[in-house]
């Protein structure tokens, strides 16, 4: 018993082993004293008032320790209470745990939705147009048929989702070709992005309108191209020749 | 919105004129892009390979914003000057038989224009149809 006893104390229950295993050979000898005293006499004086004080002591012992193992037993139930309820708590902290996850992924989901909805009010602020200016152009981009076909329409008519080389010609670019052809170059000014001249191909001395037979275009004869509109045209086509960049307005300088 | 802002403040009150003149030529010019003729006509004389112009086709890109834009009597050429951003496409040009495919798909497109919309608007209509809650009364709604 003494081997498994380290610098601190023995545990009760070694101790009262041991003082039990002490009880029990104080009481063979002393019993084995009793048993050879009937045959012979004591060989020792006081060895058997010896061995009895050993055993009272031994026995006041036991008691004490019995006492000892008892409070023991007490307090190892008190810590079985207070181990059960620390249980507890950790319970209720893992549960508290989980629901400020939950709250924080629900928060997080919510703000990251917020933030897109923001952008997209943003995109929305930055994209906006006045209603009048879209029904203006709407109604100019319809009214010219630059973007629908006349209800009329049949091959053969000249009209052209795009600008005509009898509009070409009469736009700004156009008269410009009847300057020297320096002039077109002196026009621009040193714009590093145009890099460079525009082509003399503005002036209109191209020769497609004579390839385009099969589409029907017709020569561009000032005369002709009216002759074949039905009445009521007339007026959109001469507006067409006046000007391709309508609404002086626009290349007004003036502020608004 | 003064548009000519942008460009003319490196310029001072002289070059006004200059910008007002340079601001118009180039609104006639993108739009004249719309005609596919005049693009073959531009590829065949080899413009669509110079340099210069290609970055002059970038540099018109501005147009596309919506205080250009309003400018455009003929929207067709916007889609014309996004692809001509493609070499592909500037390459191609100088077929006459692709130029003359592009006019006759821009003419059917420019004819039916109002029946694709009409059906258009008819698909999206009924899909937006079953998630409405039919009227309590006989009267269909209208959109």
């Amino acid at each position: 018993r003494e081997t498994m006893s380290t610098a601190a104390e023995k545990s009760t229950k070694e101790r009262l082993l041991s003082v039990l295993d002490d009880l029990e050979v104080l009481s063979r000898e002393l019993i084995e004293m009793l048993a050879l005293s009937r045959s012979q006499k004591l060989p020792q004086a006081g060895e058997d008032t010896q061995i009895l004080e050993l055993l009272v002591q031994r026995d006041r012992e036991f008691q004490e320790l019995m006492d000892v193992a008892q409070q023991q037993g007490k307090v190892h139930q008190e810590m079985q209470l207070l181990e059960k309820e620390v249980e507890k708590r950790d319970s209720d902290i893992q549960q508290l745990q989980k629901q400020l996850k939950e709250a924080e992924h629900i928060l997080a989901t919510a703000v990251y939705q917020a933030k897109e909805k923001l952008k997209s009010i943003d995109k929305a602020r930055k994209g906006s147009i006045s209603s009048e200016e879209i029904i203006k152009y709407a109604h100019r981009i319809s009214a010219s048929n630059a973007v629908c076909a006349p209800l009329n329409w049949v091959p053969g008519d000249p009209r052209r989702p795009y600008p005509t080389d009898l509009e070409m010609r009469s736009g700004m670019l156009g008269h410009m070709a009847n300057l020297p052809t320096n002039g077109v170059n002196g026009h621009l000014p040193g714009d590093a992005l145009a890099a460079g001249r525009l082509p003399e191909v503005l002036t209109p001395h191209y020769p497609f309108q004579s390839m385009d037979v099969s589409v029907g275009m017709l020569p561009p004869h000032h005369g002709n191209d009216f002759g074949l509109e039905p009445p009521g045209h007339n007026k959109e086509n001469e507006d067409d020749v006046e000007a391709m960049s309508t609404d002086s307005s626009s290349s007004s300088s003036d502020s608004d | 919105m003064n548009h000519c802002v942008n460009r003319t403040t490196i310029f001072a009150g002289a070059h006004k004129e200059q910008a007002r003149n340079r601001f118009q030529s180039e609104l006639e010019f993108i739009q004249c892009l719309a005609n596919p003729n005049y693009l073959n006509f531009l590829a065949q004389r080899g413009f669509l390979r110079e340099r210069p112009f290609i970055n002059y086709l970038k540099y018109l890109l501005y147009w596309k914003e919506p205080e250009y834009a309003k400018f455009l009597k003929y929207p067709h050429c916007l889609h014309m000057l996004e692809l001509l951003q493609y070499e592909h496409f500037r390459k191609e040009l100088v077929n006459a038989q692709c130029a003359k495919f592009i006019d006759e798909q821009q003419l059917l497109h420019w004819q039916h224009y109002s029946r694709k919309r009409t059906r258009l608007q008819q698909a999206l209509a009924e899909q937006q149809l079953p998630q409405q809650p039919p009227p309590p009364h006989g009267n269909a709604p209208t959109k």
